[in-house]
């Protein structure tokens, strides 16, 4: 989009703004003492903001002296200069057209303008933690705005909202402000810039690098010619799936301008009496939530940890807090207390996890949790999606489109696809807690960095080492047996797997058996169809399921209504699929597909209810690797750990 | 950084532009000539590329459609001389086309173009007098602004780079009608009257006359739209020297 470049005299200081909205801009200076300069032209928003930029150094002094240049000209003179230098090619081809604006805001009719004022403090409350392309947020302000405001004063209304400080409007891609250097030889130079060095290191620091402002990516931009700007206008590819954020794309950013000092934002968590949370002691949790005594100690540790003061001395960002909780431990009914005591304070706070399904399985549970609270569910496709609510419930994705938004964000089996490894998520997950918020990471398995940070004890961690039935996870055993391509062809199961098969049949469980590739499932299936008689079960009882499977989700089903005993998968179930009494057999465990954190994930997927607590699970494998035997390792940890706790029963 | 030694002699990981993941390249032919379409096709990955329904057989001498076509019977006066396209609309083309014109994937520009290639060179096999204009059907300007650019003159631009064609702006738009997949057969010909008008000055800057016109637009339905844009480009030109129209359509619904 095109927009309107102008600056203001206000006597003591000088700014540059862009507008979307003339008239707002002109209603918002009209009845001041001040002196106006505008492009008559409408210009690109990304080389608006670029203008926007330097002067905004220029004026506040920090180019001052620099370049040795003469201290001050003329306001207005700035203003030609800068936008000359920053536009040049433009410039010399058509020529702008600068005009002082006299007598501002003496074209506007004001009766049609009186309610603006208004309409923006409900536009601000409304976006308010929100970070929307200008499309999104059309769409909120239509959707949620009383009719009795035209949609044509929507654009006005935004845009007096970012003047008066509310909310911010930026381009959706442009440079990211680069940090001067902590360490290091640049970081000396960049302290000395000022006494004039010599040769390079008085250079300035690197070129700004453009990055997209909402996913914060920078490496998958790509340079195209615009309609819309005129120009070649870079967009972001990264989070292309959310709308396409680009150059010239206005992104609304629903936070104050004051944001970073903190003691200017006012900390929505205030220390308000809780009359429950006082005398809060394990006990006493336990019995509101019915939590086990290893749920509850590390219930307690992350409580004690969001309610601690914030220490903003701190240089760390974020604020996070790992629950390590085994498979099984009940972890969602961990997050009950601490999403109490967030909401009875009046804060907001967020349940994100990757994966949709997970998220529909949520929704209702914490529904009826938190039947006072309003809840919004969001993931791709869902029906409500812009009104702000206390509690949200939602993809991993959906958080790119906050900012600085919750108090408390949970983040929910983060070692899992498509969350780890994507700094797009991370990045979102980190922006959308508030700078007073709280972190609260989930998972079973760890990724390894992680689990280094705890151990240098960088990173606050409670554990949660035994399930809530407080019997000892499954150990896995070792099954050696050949690689599963030299099964199928010679379409032989080998006696010791058969055996044990027998065995897990014979005791009623139903058995998880997975594969590393999709393609072996349907052959691995027919295999097992073929020797259903040698086992002792009918060949419709054994089925088999992959990420490629069409009826994956009836398949589940089938299986979780024990209508089928034996499935065959992949890694794709290896967590959220509960069975109460169920064996697990991996095949070709060395394969690299397998790593320790799956292995211990598959593992975990054994006896999971107090009526069959130890599950059989078995590694079957020509080799042993070292996930196998880190796997192995880990779980014996957690066990000796809730051994010595005492979180197990005695017998066990 | 650290040194990534084996990264020296393992064979770099392109991901497909289309689906994303890492492209295991296949050996399944490219029905294409041309050296630059045909490097793009490579590039994507092997289920992609089977993917692509591409029309090698046209029933329709006049239309180009894979199955016998009732429309190009029926139908009493024709303003184009006849057109070509290059694959079927199926779901998977559907889905690219929507990443590209919808959600704005510009990395599928080039795919698309050198799918549209394909169409190209066939209909360079039937129509012997060649070509030296190529354009592109229209979108009104308000739908420019909100996507940024007109596909059908993005691939037009791309073929006339490799083809050594001139790209001339001839038409324009001059009102937004609605979808044209929501409505009937019937009220998408009388609704695309008067929808363009042809640029003066891109007509009488070149001899246009000497050879046909080449039109490029991304999908054919019912044939209205290139009908009409074909009218409207001929009837700018004087009763005796009026050039040929040909279609050149990305897909064929």
């Amino acid at each position: 989009m095109k927009v309107v470049l102008y600056a203001v005299n206000e006597g003591t200081s000088y700014r540059a703004l862009f507008t979307i909205a003339w008239e707002a801009d002109q209603f918002y200076w009209s009845n001041r003492e001040v002196h106006m300069i505008r492009i008559r032209e409408i210009i690109p928003l990304g080389v608006a903001e670029r203008v926007c930029r330097v002067l905004e150094k220029r004026w506040s002094g920090e180019d001052l002296g620099v370049k040795g240049d003469t201290p001050r000209r003329d306001w207005a003179d700035d203003f030609r200069s800068i936008v000359h230098e920053v536009w040049a090619a433009e410039v010399r081809e058509n020529g702008l057209t600068f005009e002082m604006v006299k007598e501002v805001g003496r074209s506007l009719k004001v009766q049609a303008l009186d309610r603006l004022p208004q309409l923006a403090r409900m536009v601000a409350s409304l976006l308010e933690g929100r970070s929307l392309l200008l499309e999104e947020a059309v769409q909120l302000l239509d959707g949620l705005l009383p009719a009795e405001y035209p949609a044509a004063m929507h654009r006005a209304a935004l845009q007096l909202a970012a003047l008066t400080g509310a909310m911010q409007l930026t381009a959706a891609v442009a440079p990211n402000p680069v940090a001067p250097p902590l360490r290091g030889l640049r970081a000396w130079a960049e302290r000395l810039r000022a006494a004039c060095l010599p040769g390079l290191a008085a250079s300035r620091r690197g070129p700004e690098v453009l990055a997209c402002r909402r996913c914060g990516g920078k490496d998958k931009l790509r340079r195209t010619h615009c309609a819309a700007c005129g120009q070649a206008c870079a967009y972001c590819e990264a989070c292309l799936t959310m709308g396409r954020s680009r150059e010239c794309g206005l992104l609304i950013v629903g936070v104050p301008k004051s944001s970073g000092t903190p003691d200017q934002q006012s900390l929505p968590v205030p220390l308000s009496p809780f009359p429950t949370l006082t005398n809060l002691r394990p006990t006493s949790l336990a019995d509101r939530w019915g939590l086990s005594p290893a749920q509850s100690e590390a219930a307690e540790a992350a409580l004690s940890f969001i309610l601690s003061p914030h220490d903003n001395t701190v240089h760390t960002r974020s604020r996070s807090f790992l629950l390590w909780a085994v498979t099984g431990a009940g972890k969602t009914e961990m997050i009950f207390p601490l999403l109490e005591a967030v909401l009875t304070r009046g804060g907001r706070a967020l349940v994100a996890t990757p994966r949709k399904d997970v998220v529909l399985e949520l929704a209702p549970r914490l529904a009826k949790a938190f039947p006072d609270y309003g809840s919004s569910v969001l993931y791709g496709g869902s029906s409500d999606r812009w009104e702000n609510r206390p509690l949200t419930l939602a993809t991993t994705h959906q958080l790119l489109r906050f900012q600085e938004a919750f108090d408390l964000v949970i983040i929910d089996e983060l070692d899992a696809f498509p969350f780890h490894n994507d700094p797009m998520l991370h990045y979102a997950a980190e922006k959308c807690q508030k700078t007073s918020g709280t972190t609260i990471l989930l998972s079973a398995t760890p990724p390894k960095k992680m689990q280094q940070a705890v151990a240098k004890g960088k990173l606050p961690c409670a554990r949660v080492p035994a399930r809530f039935h407080r019997h000892p996870l499954p150990e896995p055993r070792r099954l050696e047996l050949p690689l599963i391509s030299g099964l199928l062809r010679k379409q032989v199961l080998p006696a010791k797997f058969s055996i044990s098969l027998k065995h897990s049949i014979g005791r009623g469980a139903q058995i998880f058996l997975f594969v590393p590739y999709v393609r072996q499932v349907d052959p691995f299936v027919n295999l097992l169809r073929d020797k259903a008689a040698d086992l002792g079960i009918s060949p419709e009882i054994i089925a088999g399921t992959s990420s490629k499977d069409g009826d994956r989700s009836d398949k589940v089903v089938s299986f979780r209504q024990k209508n089928t005993q034996v499935l065959v998968t992949t890694t794709i179930l290896e967590r959220g699929v509960t069975i109460p009494k169920s064996d697990v057999y991996i095949l070709d465990a060395n394969n690299p597909l397998f790593d320790e954190a799956s292995l211990v994930q598959m593992a975990g997927r054994a006896g999971r209810s107090g009526a069959d607590p130890a599950g059989f699970v078995f590694y079957g494998a020509p080799t042993w690797t070292n996930a196998q035997r880190n796997s192995i390792r880990q779980i014996r940890r957690m066990n000796s750990i809730a051994r010595r706790k005492g979180y197990l029963h005695a017998n066990a | 950084m650290p040194i990534n030694f084996r990264s020296w002699f393992a064979p770099s990981e392109a991901a497909c532009p289309v689906c994303g993941r890492n492209a295991v390249n296949s050996s399944s032919a490219i029905p294409v000539r041309h050296p630059t379409p045909r490097r793009i096709l490579s590039s994507l990955c092997a289920s992609c590329l089977r993917s692509i329904p591409w029309i090698v057989h046209p029933l329709c001498r006049i239309c180009g459609r894979m199955e016998r076509c009732e429309d190009c019977v029926r139908r009493k006066a024709r303003n184009y001389a006849l057109s070509r396209c290059a694959v079927r609309y199926d779901n998977t083309m559907k889905d690219w086309l929507a990443l590209y014109k919808y959600r704005g994937n510009e990395q599928l520009e080039s795919v698309l173009a050198a799918v549209l290639a394909f169409a190209y060179e066939r209909l360079t096999g039937t129509v012997t007098t060649g070509f030296q204009i190529i354009t592109a059907v229209p979108i009104a300007p308000e739908r420019m602004r909100d996507r940024g650019f007109n596909q059908a003159e993005r691939l037009a631009r791309r073929l006339a780079e490799w083809y050594g064609l001139d790209y001339e702006t001839l038409l324009f738009r001059l009102r937004h009608t609605e979808k044209q997949s929501l409505k009937s057969r019937r009220s998408r010909v009388v609704d695309m009257r008067g929808n363009f008008a042809a640029e003066s000055s891109g007509l009488f800057s070149t001899s246009v006359a000497s050879t046909g016109i080449l039109l490029i637009d991304d999908i054919y339905t019912t044939g209205s739209t290139l009908d009409e844009c074909a009218r409207v480009l001929r009837e700018s030109f004087h009763m005796e020297n009026r050039p040929d129209v040909y279609g050149l359509l990305w897909a064929r619904s």
